[in-house]
């Protein structure tokens, strides 16, 4: 009678139900939106190129690049988060421009809804070239060619 | 008669009976909507049954990326879902196609071929989410059921066999 | 008793004024307690009534010809013949009745289940033909266990009116004629072991498959009319004989109230059985007691 006795526990042991609309709390881990932030970004598009289900669209421009991503399109596998923590690990950084939030994501009545793009400046790591002076250098020989040339 | 009008409004909200149907999703979806009914989550305390025939439902639920197999069958199901009905895209696929885009054995998001209303996120969503969605699809229910859209929608008038 | 006694038991008490809400109120117990027993917490209290309400405004499919009349009356008709049954329960002492009502409502109360497989077949789907011919085949096995308990109780107090029934000391005989009716009520209400006729997802709901918006609601009483006139049934045959009126009521009622709880305690402890395992229950097990208690009631009476 273990079905009876399980019945009987079951009635008088209180319901183990979450109560709309309060939801449980997720674990930790929990994959849920990617979050992007812009001042992090290097704009090497390795989330991009990662992605499983074509969420994030990265378009380069000049001296700027366009950074956008489709929850409605996600499937929360998150590649692209560890493909960015990796490349900014290599390059010797500490942070990286994407997360994950823990939680679920929020439902939506329209298509593309949740959709949000960023336009960021690319930031200026690298020297610009330093033009040659025009000044003649004292005791600067003129490149020659190889056969002596005449004096 | 407005009091009978309010009474109608407020039993359809508290009332969603829910038909599920499949469009060829790779059945985590299916799985969390059928873990919305257990103790845990209990999606009968909003009202919500799982009705087994779309005669008897208000809110269609439809997992899956639209295969081609599945196009008739969406048609079928949908024209015979009666009344006032709402429809809700459970998952990424079928609001996207999500990681199945651009495959050959698939007809477009769910919204190219029926009116959606509500999108639930998530590979797979939360149960917890999915109630909230049939919550909003309830409510968008409600609120459609005494103002009803201009267009007339047809309805299929001999009873055909559900497809699985 | 004459036509107002009559109208006023059918109408108002205990026929469609009350057996309605209470049948509400049954079919909310019964998942309530389902729901408990589950660990869940379960609808809200008014939510057979507010089914009900949004039934009524859903559209319904056009119908066409005479199949398509048959089936907007099936639910009618099995409407009207779970209230007429619910009407003619003897609910108070001294409410009047007749000589045979027994026999009354023991086809009123068969009326659903016959309204349920015609309208089966008429809905010209196959699922509804299969969930038909199991509540054929099922209404046959549990019926034959279910009049020959009422003729042995019949038999052994020397009467068919349900009102002498309730007013008569109560015979061994009687209380094992009980036992048989409870053990083919959940088949008769639809429940588990029993609920086979009820698949909702092995054959698309059935015979109420093609069923949508007030004819749905009208099933949807007529089952709970039905919890209200079976379980009354039992509960006159075991209740004692108490002329207080509003005690006799209460009885009355808080027997129903037990026997629906132990209804949904073996429904939400059992899994639906398949359509050969319940036939064979109730051809095999019960139906030797079935035919013991008709043969001894004889007996008794042959003897007497």
């Amino acid at each position: 009678m273990n079905i009876l006795s399980m019945l009987w526990k079951n009635l008088w042991g209180g319901n183990r139900t979450t109560l709309f609309p309060a939801r449980p709390t997720v674990s930790k881990g929990y994959r849920g939106l990617v979050q992007f932030d812009p001042a992090l970004c290097s704009g090497c598009a390795i989330c991009k190129f990662r992605c499983t289900a074509r969420a994030i669209e990265f378009k380069a421009g000049k001296g700027e690049f366009t950074w956008s991503y489709d929850p409605g399109q996600c499937t929360f596998c998150g590649r692209c988060v560890e493909g960015c923590a990796e490349h900014a690990l290599k390059e010797g950084h500490a942070e990286h421009a994407l997360s994950q939030e823990s939680a679920p994501p929020p439902i939506y009545l329209h298509i593309g809804e949740l959709k949000n793009a960023y336009t960021v400046k690319r930031k200026t790591t690298v020297k610009p070239a330093v033009k040659p002076d025009a000044s003649p250098a004292v005791g600067a020989p003129a490149p020659n060619a190889a056969t002596g040339g005449t004096q | 008669m407005n009091l009978w009008n309010k009474l109608m409004c407020y039993s359809r909200r508290h009332s969603p009976w829910l038909f599920h149907m499949n469009s060829g999703s790779c059945n985590g979806c299916d799985i969390e909507l059928v873990a919305s009914l257990t103790p845990r989550y209990d999606a009968e305390q909003l009202g919500v049954r799982l009705e087994g025939s779309p005669r008897h439902a208000d809110i269609l639920c439809i997992t899956g990326p639209v295969t081609h197999n599945a196009v008739n069958a969406i048609h079928t199901v949908y024209d015979q879902v009666l009344g006032p009905k709402a429809v809700v895209a459970i998952g990424s696929c079928p609001a996207t196609t999500n990681v199945f885009i651009d495959s050959r054995t698939l007809d477009g998001p769910l919204n190219k071929h029926i009116p959606v209303d509500v999108f639930v996120p998530g590979c797979p969503p939360r149960p917890d989410a999915i109630i909230q969605g049939v919550a909003k699809a309830a409510e968008i229910l409600a609120a459609r059921g005494n103002n009803p859209p201009a267009t007339e929608i047809v309805i299929a008038e001999t009873p055909a066999e559900v497809q699985p | 008793m004459n036509l107002t006694t009559a109208l006023a038991r059918l109408l108002i008490f205990p026929g469609l004024l009350f057996a309605v809400p209470a049948a509400w109120f049954f079919l909310w117990v019964e998942r309530k307690a389902v729901a408990l027993m589950q660990g869940r917490v379960g609808p809200p209290f008014m939510q057979p009534f507010f089914d009900f309400i949004k039934l009524l405004g859903k559209s319904t499919p056009p119908r066409s010809g005479v199949g398509g009349l048959l089936m907007r009356a099936w639910p009618l008709i099995a409407v009207s013949a779970a209230a007429g049954a619910v009407g003619l329960l003897p609910v108070l002492p001294s409410s009047g009745g007749f000589e045979g009502d027994l026999i009354l409502l023991l086809a009123l109360l068969e009326l659903p289940s016959m309204c349920i497989i015609a309208a089966g077949f008429s809905s010209r789907s196959i699922f509804g033909e299969i969930g038909s011919a199991r509540e054929a085949v099922l209404s046959v096995a549990y019926n034959v266990v279910f009049l020959l308990a009422i003729v042995s109780i019949a038999a052994s107090q020397h009467t068919f009116r349900l009102e002498s029934l309730a007013a008569l000391p109560a015979s061994p005989m009687r209380w094992l004629g009980v036992l048989a009716l409870l053990v083919c009520l959940p088949a008769k209400l639809h429940l588990n072991p029993f609920s086979l006729p009820n698949a909702e997802q092995e054959i698309y709901s059935g015979p109420m498959v093609e069923y949508a918006g007030p004819e749905l609601a009208m099933w949807e009483l007529s089952h709970g009319l039905e919890w209200v006139a079976a379980t009354g049934l039992v509960a006159t045959l075991a209740a004692p004989y108490i002329t207080i009126w509003w005690l006799a009521a209460l009885v009355f009622v808080g027997l129903m109230f037990a026997i629906v709880l132990a209804l949904s305690t073996l429904a939400s402890a059992t899994a639906r059985l398949a359509i050969d395992t319940t036939v064979r229950f109730y051809w095999q097990c019960t139906l030797i007691f079935a035919v013991l208690a008709v043969s001894s009631a004889l007996f008794m009476r042959l003897r007497s």
